[in-house]
């Protein structure tokens, strides 16, 4: 039996390995590379250079994409959250007419493909003849993105002790009071991942800004465009880089914060609980 | 198993236990409160994903955008499902997502087997890993494993300087399996979290009751963990495998001419050519395959969960 059990961890750290390798080799390169003092991404490595960095950083398009992705993901990720946590609630918690009916609508765009979804807002747009913009983006993105959030959160509320919402309601605490009192409290770490991921999602989504976007590009859009205009370019390394570095500290700070919130309460909320819960 | 046709009331339903015999919980003052909650939510999405997919559907029956007179026909349909050309996509896409998504769960089922009940102290780094991977914009990891796999890419380069090579590999850019590496690499965490998760909740017990019985290795994995873990192979497909048809970002920029799919077919139609109808006729179609993938993914979910 140890002999075997030797076998499997051998095994199991090889898959781990390789899987690490794939997955991760691509980002480390394309950041080692975004320092290489040379136009051709190719090895021999020709030497230290911030010089892509400052070019990136002055480029006109890039700031332009940068500021609009930002400006989007900023204004699309709270609002999101209102949403998706104000039908969560309102799911999780009311029987009433039509409820099954409405939360197949708040399940439908995750399964809806993002390229239909996109396609679909393109030509709403046109038979509206409202101008493509951000604001367009904007909108599909709050539609997409806020039932993600309502999972995220809703499978957080069906697991509550709802003594506590009882207590409150008994007590006699206002929807407002049971809100800001009791729910809203308790839910703290999810709404701060759904924070975080809202922003993620909007930041990243290329399928959506790309079909609604008119002539306002937003970062995975301008990607897209330079490279299908031309081959490697390090400017692409140096702000990729910059960019996947500070989504990597957003991430590992939120669990910071989370395991933070959960020691000073003593729950069980944990990163696996929050990411797994919902797929559970 | 929580994202289903009903995505909120299944699990609502099991974690409240038997219902109360007052019924509601926590009692509901007024008939208006979930409207309160509700309203602007669902008027977002009737709004902005309703009616545009209403609108999708009439323009692709010929309904004119803008100046254009409607001309209301099913020709765009015919047209796609008779061409031989689309037909040639339509199978290198399935074959293309097919392979995608049977490579990840052949990574992910072990994988997600390791992280829930081996790793031990690294679980939590494991999963953190992958949360941040997804993080990270999947246009830039789409460039990063073209900067690896190009003609003048890392590859061919190291190779090349190694002596092992003297001409650079163009094998390894712009074909299909260059777009299977780099899906199967984007949407990993969307099948290996489903996966995991669902081990997540068995009873490690388990394993140690059929030992004891006798099962060996195999006959435990096949019928005690694969069982168990079958929902969350369903919602791994479900969450992995109707995206993987319509992608266009991955095979426009890694596929060459033999990984053309479906999803830049969508994008050459309505942007390339200015054909709105033919364009909509195919979303349509992408969408509809969707929405069978995942009836029969709910389906065999629910077969799946009786059986066990």
């Amino acid at each position: 039996m140890t002999s075997r059990s030797r076998i499997g961890d051998v095994l199991a750290l090889t898959l781990l390995s390789v899987v690490m390798i794939v997955l991760v080799g691509p980002i480390i390169l394309l950041a080692v590379f975004s320092f290489n003092d040379s136009s051709i991404i190719a090895l021999p490595f020709q030497g230290f250079t911030w010089d892509w960095y400052q070019r990136a950083l002055a480029d006109p398009d890039v700031r332009d994409a940068l500021r609009n992705s930002v400006v989007l993901a900023a204004v699309v990720a709270p609002l999101c959250v209102v949403l998706g946590t104000a039908s969560a609630w309102g799911i999780t918690r009311f029987r009433f007419r039509g409820r099954g009916a409405w939360s197949g609508l708040l399940g439908a765009p995750l399964i809806v493909p993002w390229l239909v979804i996109g396609v679909s807002g393109l030509m709403f747009f046109a038979y509206l003849r409202v101008q493509l913009s951000l604001l367009t983006v904007g909108a599909m993105h709050i539609a997409v993105t806020f039932p993600l959030v309502t999972a995220l959160v809703a499978s957080r509320l069906v697991r509550f002790e709802r003594s506590q919402e009882e207590a409150a309601v008994d007590l006699g605490a206002s929807q407002l009071q049971l809100m800001t009192r009791v729910v809203l409290p308790q839910l703290a770490p999810a709404l701060a991942a759904s924070l975080i991921f809202a922003f993620a999602w909007s930041f990243n989504n290329f399928e959506i800004s790309f079909f609604n976007g008119g002539y306002q590009q937003t970062f995975p859009v301008w990607v897209y465009a330079v490279l299908r205009r031309s081959d490697n370019l390090p400017i692409v390394n140096a702000i990729s880089t910059l960019v996947s570095a500070l989504q990597v500290a957003a991430v590992y700070l939120l669990w910071l914060l989370i395991r933070w919130i959960g020691k000073k309460r003593g729950s069980a909320d944990n990163l696996t609980n929050l990411v797994a819960g919902g797929l559970r | 198993m929580s994202i289903a046709a009903d995505p909120f009331t299944s699990e609502a339903e099991i974690v409240t236990g038997p219902p109360e015999p007052t019924g509601r919980r926590p009692r509901v003052r007024g008939r208006w409160l979930p409207a309160t909650y509700l309203t602007v939510p669902m008027l977002t999405l009737v709004v902005l994903f309703l009616v545009p997919m209403l609108i999708l559907l009439l323009i692709s029956l010929g309904m004119g955008v803008g100046r254009a007179h409607s001309l209301w026909s099913v020709d765009a349909y015919t047209t796609l499902l008779t061409d031989p050309l689309y037909r040639h996509v339509a199978i290198t896409t399935v074959v293309i997502a097919t392979s995608a998504m049977v490579v990840q769960l052949l990574v992910g089922v072990p994988l997600a087997y390791i992280m829930a009940f081996k790793a031990g102290r690294f679980e939590v780094p494991l999963l953190l890993g992958l949360v941040v991977l997804d993080e990270l914009n999947p246009v830039v990891r789409v460039y990063a494993w073209r900067m690896l796999l190009g003609r003048n890419g890392i590859i061919n380069g190291a190779l090349e300087a190694l002596g092992i090579i003297d001409q650079p590999i163009d094998a390894l850019l712009f074909n299909q399996y260059a777009v299977i590496v780099v899906l199967s690499t984007g949407w990993i965490t969307y099948t290996v979290i489903p996966l995991y998760a669902a081990m997540k909740a068995i009873d490690r017990n388990l394993f140690q009751a059929a030992a004891d019985l006798g099962a060996g290795w195999w006959t435990i994995m096949r019928r005690v963990l694969l069982p168990l873990a079958a929902p969350g192979i369903f919602v791994a497909v479900l969450l992995v495998y109707i995206p993987l048809f319509t992608d266009f970002a991955a095979p426009t920029l890694v596929g060459g001419t033999s990984g053309y799919m479906l999803g830049q077919a969508v994008n050459d139609l309505i942007l390339e050519q200015g054909d709105l109808a033919s364009g909509a006729a195919l979303s349509f179609v992408l969408l509809v395959c969707s929405g069978l993938v995942a009836a029969l993914a709910f389906r065999l979910a629910r077969i799946n969960r009786l059986e066990t």
